[in-house]
This record gives structure tokens, sequence and C-alpha cells, in this order.
């Protein structure tokens, strides 16, 4: 279970997260959602240990997070997607994969067959050997979902997956994680714009705002949460909810 | 047992392709060159040797290193401060500070020596330079070398600076050479395909997106950094034990960049490139020497045109860096132009 307990991130004299503080247990898909600026990328930056918070505390399966970097948290199971890409493109698809596998493996992690099957499911199995840079744009954010996988995380943190994709993709893409929430069984926590995504997608759902958390609760109780609406949603999308 | 990674096994191939043009250049210049093309051969090779300590750093890291002729002079030296007999040293190192100039070794023991330090130094640096941004190690990387080559230019008692370090022992000859290039080949092919090799090109593509594939970006560097020195120190004591004669003028500002003009022009990426870039320019800089004689060329006679080298090795540079700056291999090495294509 990720857990994070009164994390703020001050920026000079800007506060770009305020005071949050949420659970992720195994198995649960969290969205993050809210305006642009609202901190939601600040915080899985601060998550995955590429910003260091101003305050708070963080843990995973009791484990304290505090003062450690980046590759430190991921081989602890923190794996994650950027909102712009990084892929490494002068490798192949299969290579890109594997800079995830070298670290699991160190880890003590078998090569897990769960792999070979997302591969698969994200319709990259016959693309392996190919130049990371040949792939489309929606492939590319397919490899960067099965790379993060190929870590064995317990915390999967997804930033914007479904950007730029058209809307068939994304009904794919929402499938394929589904599938991934089952058979992978980590805690997941997902940041997107596309609320039908998200709402079909998520168990739980946290609205940010200005840095600070105004909303947590079920895609249902989010969609009918007057601040929320008020914020974010707002009346059109609250009514065809 | 040993298990290889696919990559690995490719590496090999790749490697094996390599040994053979190296062997086939080698064995054909053995039996069929003059003294002068034995020589020419032997200074390529030890030149490929150079390319390719380069290349575990530079092309894997992708931090460009100006220091690698002082580490290829550091292991010159170093051997043959230990290897030259003690009467020779007598007389050339009369003033040699801490019984420099009173004991010999085997050739093998002094090159493992020569090694270890070269190995040593390369180290301590390394835990500064790794952690540097790109253009910052660079500048530091050249300040090593600037400093490396006062020091064997100005403790003369040591280095006998711009003089000639004689009577190391020619204990190598071309077969040697083309041996060690082979196994340098093999080193570099497999580091390249290893997991060290594919997660520090990974940081070099991305260092954000493979910190957070928990790639130990400093580490990788770390490993390379040392193992491109041990190949630059072995290099250094292949040019040592072939001449017998060494000064500091040769591991500095020229060969520096020639060195760097071979690997730009292969491809900093791969080894294929590495070799490529080597035997292109070597041998075409003896077409360019033979212009600068102001020879007779179909009863034109050209005018003298000393220079013409530097100006050709600057172009080499200037011209690949401006119409394809991941040289002329890219990121493919030798095996990939036999395969099929699978996509």
């Amino acid at each position: 279970m990720l857990v994070l307990n009164d994390i703020s991130k001050q920026f000079g004299g800007v506060r770009a997260v305020s005071n949050v503080s949420f659970e992720v247990p195994a198995g649960q898909v969290r969205g993050l959602i809210g305006p642009n600026g609202a901190g939601k990328t600040t915080l899985i930056n601060l998550i995955s240990g590429l910003l260091t918070p101003s305050s708070g505390t963080m843990s995973l399966e009791g484990d304290i997070l505090d003062g450690t970097g980046a590759a430190a948290r991921t081989r602890k199971g923190i794996a994650r997607t950027f909102q712009n890409l990084r892929i490494f493109e002068n490798l192949s698809v299969g290579q890109n994969i594997e800079v995830a596998q070298i670290t699991a493996r160190s880890e003590g992690h078998e090569d897990s067959i769960a792999i070979g099957e997302a591969v698969e499911r994200f319709d990259l199995a016959g693309k392996l050997r190919m130049p990371a840079n040949a792939l489309s744009y929606g492939h590319l954010r397919r490899l960067e979902i099965v790379r993060a996988l190929a870590l064995n995380p317990k915390v999967l943190m997804l930033d914007e997956p479904a950007a730029g994709m058209n809307e068939q993709e994304t009904e794919e893409l929402a499938e394929a994680l589904d599938w991934v929430k089952t058979r992978f069984g980590c805690a997941t926590l997902v940041i997107d714009h596309d609320l039908k995504f998200i709402m079909t997608l998520c168990d739980r759902i946290t609205v940010l705002n200005m840095g600070a958390v105004i909303a947590e609760g079920t895609p249902r109780e989010i969609t009918t949460n007057q601040d929320v609406i008020d914020a974010y949603l707002g009346e059109d999308h609250s009514n065809a909810a | 047992m040993i298990r290889l990674s696919a990559s690995q096994r490719s590496g090999l191939v790749g490697a094996a392709l390599l040994a053979a043009v190296l062997v086939a250049v080698g064995v054909a210049t053995l039996y069929f060159g003059s003294r002068y093309q034995i020589r020419l051969v032997y200074s390529a090779y030890v030149n490929l040797i150079v390319v390719l300590g380069l290349q575990v750093f530079m092309g894997n890291a992708r931090i460009t290193n100006l220091s690698h002729s002082a580490f290829m002079g550091i292991g010159a030296y170093a051997a043959a401060l230990c290897v030259t007999p003690e009467n020779i040293k007598k007389i050339s190192l009369p003033a040699a500070p801490w019984g420099l100039a009173d004991f010999s070794l085997d050739p093998v023991l002094s090159a493992a020596i020569a090694i270890a330090i070269t190995a040593v130094l390369a180290f301590l640096l390394g835990l500064f330079i790794v952690r540097l941004t790109s253009i910052g190690a660079t500048i530091v990387t050249l300040a090593v070398l600037v400093i490396v080559h006062a020091v064997f230019l100005y403790r003369t008692d040591i280095f006998k600076g711009n003089q000639a370090f004689f009577g190391i022992p020619q204990v190598f000859d071309l077969a040697w050479v083309v041996g060690i290039a082979i196994l340098a080949v093999i080193v570099c092919r497999l580091f390249r395909e290893s997991r060290w090799g594919i997660q520090l090109r990974a940081s070099a593509d991305d260092e954000v997106g493979a910190a957070a594939m928990g790639v130990e970006i400093y580490k990788l560097r770390l490993i390379a950094w040392v193992l491109g020195a041990v190949i630059l120190a072995v290099a250094g004591i292949c040019y040592a034990y072939f001449l017998g004669t060494i000064s500091a003028r040769p591991f500095y500002f020229n060969h520096v960049f020639l060195t760097l003009a071979m690997l730009i022009l292969g491809g900093m990426r791969t080894v294929t490139g590495a070799v490529l870039g080597t035997f292109l320019i070597s041998f075409g800089l003896e077409g360019v020497r033979y212009l600068e004689t102001g020879p007779v060329l179909l009863g034109i006679e050209l005018p003298e045109a000393l220079g013409l080298s530097g100006i050709a090795l600057g172009a080499v540079i200037v011209l690949t860096m401006a119409f394809r700056p991941t040289g002329i291999m890219g990121n493919r090495e030798i095996e990939t132009l036999f395969a099929r294509k699978t996509f």
C-alpha cells in the first residue's frame, strides 16, 4: 500500500502541492484529476522521487520513502510513465523493456510471464526488434506502460496515458489497463483529462485544485460533488453524468 | 557457466565478423607488406584500441572525453618505467626518485602494473567526472589531458619530457597487436550489449527516464569510464612495447584530435563505427600525406601542401557533424547489415 501523509511542495512563493494525504492499496486504481496546474504531475514527481517534498512523509508497504532518490524508489517498487514521453529512442522496443527487466532482475524478481502477456495485450509483440523511434505515438504510450510493468511494480503511476489517443485507442487502453489491474494487482495511480476514461477505469478518485485535495471518493460521488463541479467538471458534465 | 543474452550473442557474431576483417588485414600486411607498411598498420591497430577505449565511455554514455590520450600515455609510461632494464634507466633517468631506476620487471608484470595504475587513477577521477553534466565532464577531461601532459613534460627526472624515453624492450609485433585489438573488440561488444551497456545507453537517451527505470547512472558511467581507461592503457603499452621509445608529444592534442575524428566519422555509438572510422582515417591520411609532398599526378606537378592532413581531419569532423552527426554507422552494428528485416 502506498501512503501519503500531509505531502506539500513549495516552489519559491508558490505552493504547488498542499497537505495531500491518501492511500492506494494493492489492486486499487485511483484517479487523480483536476484542472491544469492543480499539482497532479508534481505529486507524481514527488512520489517517484524526481522532486523532494517540502514537508510530509510517504511510505510503501510500511517502508518510509523519504530521502530516497528516483532510481532507489523504482527499485523499491514504484514505476511510472511520463506526460511527455521518455522513451529510449536509440534502443529497440525489446531493449526498452529489457532496461526495466534488468532492474527487476537485480532486485531478485524472475522474468514474469505476465510481461510476455502484457507485450501481447498492448500490441507490441511483433515490434520488439523495431527501433523504438519507429513506433507510432499510440504505441510509444503503450511501450511506456509495458516498460513500467516490466519493473514488477507495487505501485504503477500513469501520467496522462490516453493523451493524444483517439476514442477507439482510449477504449482499448482502458480495457488493457483493466486487465493490468487483475493480472498485476499493483496499486495504480492514473492522471488523465479524459473523464470518461477515468470514470470507467478507477475505483476511487482524488480531485486536486490549486495543489490541495478538494474531494475524494468513488467516481459516482465525484461527479455529484458540488466543489468538483465548480472547480473542474462544470455543470454540463455533471448533468451528463 | 556464463549465460549470454540474445543481444550479447548477437554482439559476439558482430565481434567475430570484425575480428575476421582485422585478421585479414593483419595477415595480408604480415605476408605482403613492406617494413613501412607493417609499421603503418601496427600504428592503425594501436589507434583502433584507443578508439575502442574511447567508444566504451563516449559511445555508450554519450559524454565527450578528451583525456583519452592522457590515459594512453599513463599506461605507456608506467609500463616503460617498470620494464626498461635498470642499466638503461640509470643512464636515461639518473635523477629518478623513489628508486624508479633501481628495478626492472618482466613485460607481463609491467603491463599488469601499468593497467592497475591507470585503472586506479581513472577510478578516482571518474568518481568526480561521472556526476557532472555532459559539458562539465568534457571540460574536466580536457583539463586532465593538459595536467597529465604538463606532468610528462616537466617531470623530466621521471618521464624525460619531450626527449625520448628509450630502451623499452620491443616485445610486441603486428601479430600481438592484432590479437589484442580483437580482444578489445570482443570486450567492447560484450559491454555494449551487457545489462550495464544497455542501461547506460538508455541513460544517454534520457537520463530522467532511465532513473525512473531504476538505472544507477553514475555507477554505470563509472564502470564504462574505468573500462575505457584500461583499454587505453593497453593501447599505450602496445605503443611502447613495439616502438621501444616514447615521448610526451604523441599523447597530446594531435592524437586526441586524430582519434576523435576516427570515432566521429565511423559513428561513436557502435563498435563497428569505431573500427570503420579508424581504418578509413588511418589509410586515408596516408593518401593525404602523399599529396602533402607535392607529387606529380597525371603529369601535373602538385604544389607542396604541408598541413593538409590537419585540414583534412578538421574537414572530416565538420562534414560528419554537419551531414551525418551519428557517423557512418549510426546505431547499426556490422551483423545488422547482414540480418533480414523482421518487422
